[in-house]
């Protein structure tokens, strides 16, 4: 079912200078990539170079990393979500799909226990309309629910779309190229947007804010999870120790690509802090932002709502 | 630069949109309003700019709310009220939130608002109910007053208004141990006991209890133990009309009436709280585990 414009082919049309022309730059604002310092259009293309490189390895690096902590922290993304049956989420930068999976099994699960409660009240069922009700379940076992995932990056949601086909998802899921930028999609239209480990490469983080405030219907929630800054002195000195010493020895042992992962912990280490990014996202126009720390800092969930 | 005092202040475009639907005018109840209309005419200005498209049934009267702001936690004073109609179905759950959100035009995720325990939903029902019956004792004692009516003897003021408080429970009898149950989570009980205590001394003072020795404390507690009881053997009633339930309230009120002659009020009071609570803890884990057999 299309839902939405496809604004896709429109924004690839556009010519590069025109963006900064507009913005009255005279020779593109410098931007950081890690600790170097580049163009915003040079940041663009080399944070997809990035993750075309390591977009097969992708989630192997992150169980390596995060030594499998990172499933907790998604897990934990999840359940702050609570979602219900029939909710509508856009989950960005969402590239191999770790989000909407656990969003899909949630959903299924919740779906089930309402179809056991409602059973459980019928008392008086005759054998036939027992059977209509377990074969009507197969029909309807998200309870309508969808989630879209979209990425800026085709490597990937190739490796996404390979991995959903092997875990057998099928049902409620899309797959869509787009910026978070300028996302190609209607307003009003999602109840959750999600982005995990995606807003730190976003060029122009206050412009995906503002697009994913117009893309969320009223009411909806917006949830970040993101790395962030440690405040306990000890464990910042550890984390640092680990972070510089052992993380790009990992990815080039495993997957062949020091310089991608001494970018991921740079620009970890150049993203605004937890009080900063809040700020932003009620500049937004967001409500009730709020953050929760998990693991001392070294990640947080950002959630706002858009009243 | 962005003032932070506005944060609070900040008109919810969302709301100003669906509120041009409802016909009532909630009138502002912060001392702040007029600063607030004064100082934020550029929010307000930004927010009318927001297209109505997306809800065209409120368009139209859009120009006349816009300076009616409201604040978040009017927002989600009425998510919650409007969650109510659905926890007959339920219960006092996240689903119900998200349905009332539903209804409110907003999007299911705005249950996340809110606790997934649904407590915020609990203690915003209790907090009505004793408003209403707040409502209800002044009502009668201005009838009272104007000579319209006789005032009651005090055990039948009493028993009147733990029937009429109870009686709004009636709704959502099925899923009321539950709420018991919830409200008894350490985390709400700070909440929850004063929510009890604020109404029992509210029945009180309409009661026409004036005094300031250490008989408000042994009073306090009487009715605590009466109201508390009776609440607990209404879950487990099954009579017409809930007759059983109001039977034993008028017992407890005469035990009490007659207790209060005895000169070791302060020492039977105390047993009675005991007792009571005793009987409460046992009532509530039965009545919680015959109600989810049920």
């Amino acid at each position: 079912v299309r839902l939405w414009r496809c604004r896709c082919r429109a924004l690839l049309s556009r010519p590069a200078a025109a963006p900064r022309a507009r913005r009255g730059l005279a020779a593109g604002p410098e931007m950081h990539f890690g600790f170097q310092t580049v163009t915003e259009e040079e940041r663009r293309e080399k944070i997809y170079q990035v993750f075309e490189n390591v977009a097969k390895k992708y989630d192997v690096m992150n169980d390596s990393m995060t030594l499998g902590i990172h499933r907790v922290w998604k897990d934990i993304l999840v359940h702050k979500m609570n979602p219900c049956p029939g909710t509508l989420l856009l989950d960005v930068a969402g590239g191999t799909g770790d989000i909407a999976f656990r969003f899909i099994n949630y959903v299924r699960s919740v779906r089930q226990r309402q179809l056991q409660r409602k059973l459980k009240h019928h008392q008086n069922l005759s054998w036939q309309e027992i059977f209509e009700s377990y074969q009507n379940d197969k029909f309807n076992s998200l309870g309508d629910s969808q989630v879209v995932v979209c990425d800026i990056n085709r490597e990937m949601l190739k490796v996404g779309k390979q991995k959903a086909q092997h875990l057998g998802y099928s049902e409620g899921l899309s797959w869509v190229l787009g910026n978070a930028e300028e996302l190609p999609f209607d307003d009003d239209k999602f109840d959750v947007y999600t982005i995990a480990f995606g807003i730190r490469n976003v060029t122009r983080i206050d412009l995906a804010l503002q697009e994913a405030y117009r893309v969320l219907k009223p009411g909806g929630r917006f949830l970040c999870l993101e790395f962030s800054h440690v405040s306990n002195p000890l464990l910042s000195r550890l984390y640092d120790l680990y972070s510089f010493q052992v993380i790009p020895v990992l990815g080039e042992v495993i997957a062949g690509d020091w310089r991608s992962y001494q970018y991921l912990v740079e620009s970890i280490r150049q993203f605004p802090p937890q009080e900063e990014l809040k700020a932003m996202i009620e500049d937004a126009g967001f409500f009730k932002v709020d953050y929760e720390n998990l693991n001392f800092g070294i990640v947080a969930i950002h959630s706002g709502f858009k009243l | 630069v962005r003032c932070q005092q506005y944060a609070p202040l900040r008109a919810l475009q969302a709301s100003a949109a669906l509120r041009g639907a409802s016909d009532e005018h909630k009138k502002e109840p912060w001392a702040s309003s007029s600063q607030q209309h004064f100082d934020s005419p550029p929010a307000g200005h930004q927010c009318e700019e927001k297209p109505q498209g997306p809800h065209p049934s409120y368009t139209g009267q859009g120009g006349q709310e816009s300076e009616d702001y409201e604040s978040e936690e009017q927002l989600q004073h009425r998510i919650l009220t409007a969650a109510l109609e659905f926890v007959p179905e339920h219960g006092w759950t996240a689903e119900a939130i998200a349905e009332g959100a539903k209804t409110l035009g907003l999007s299911v995720a705005a249950a996340g608002l809110f606790h997934s325990d649904g407590s915020e939903l609990i203690l915003h029902f209790v907090s009505e109910c004793n408003s209403k019956l707040s409502e209800l004792l002044k009502k009668e004692q201005k009838l009272v007053q104007l000579g319209e009516a006789e005032k009651k003897p005090i055990d039948e003021f009493l028993r009147d208004a733990v029937e009429a408080r109870l009686r709004m429970l009636i709704p959502y009898i099925e899923k009321w141990p539950q709420a018991l149950s919830v409200l008894l989570l350490p985390r709400n009980i700070p909440s929850s006991l004063n929510l009890l205590t604020s109404m029992i001394d509210d029945i009180w003072h309409y009661a026409g209890d004036q005094s300031t020795d250490f008989n408000w404390y042994t009073r306090r507690a009487v009715l605590t133990a009466i109201y508390n009881t009776t609440e607990l053997v209404m879950m487990q009633d099954s009579s017409p009309g809930f007759e059983d339930t109001w039977r034993f309230l008028e017992n407890r009120v005469a035990d009490a009436m007659t207790m209060s002659s005895t000169a070791t009020q302060v020492q039977s009071t105390g047993e009675a709280v005991v007792q009571g609570l005793m009987g409460a803890a046992v009532t509530v884990s039965n009545a919680g585990t015959s109600r989810a057999v049920r």
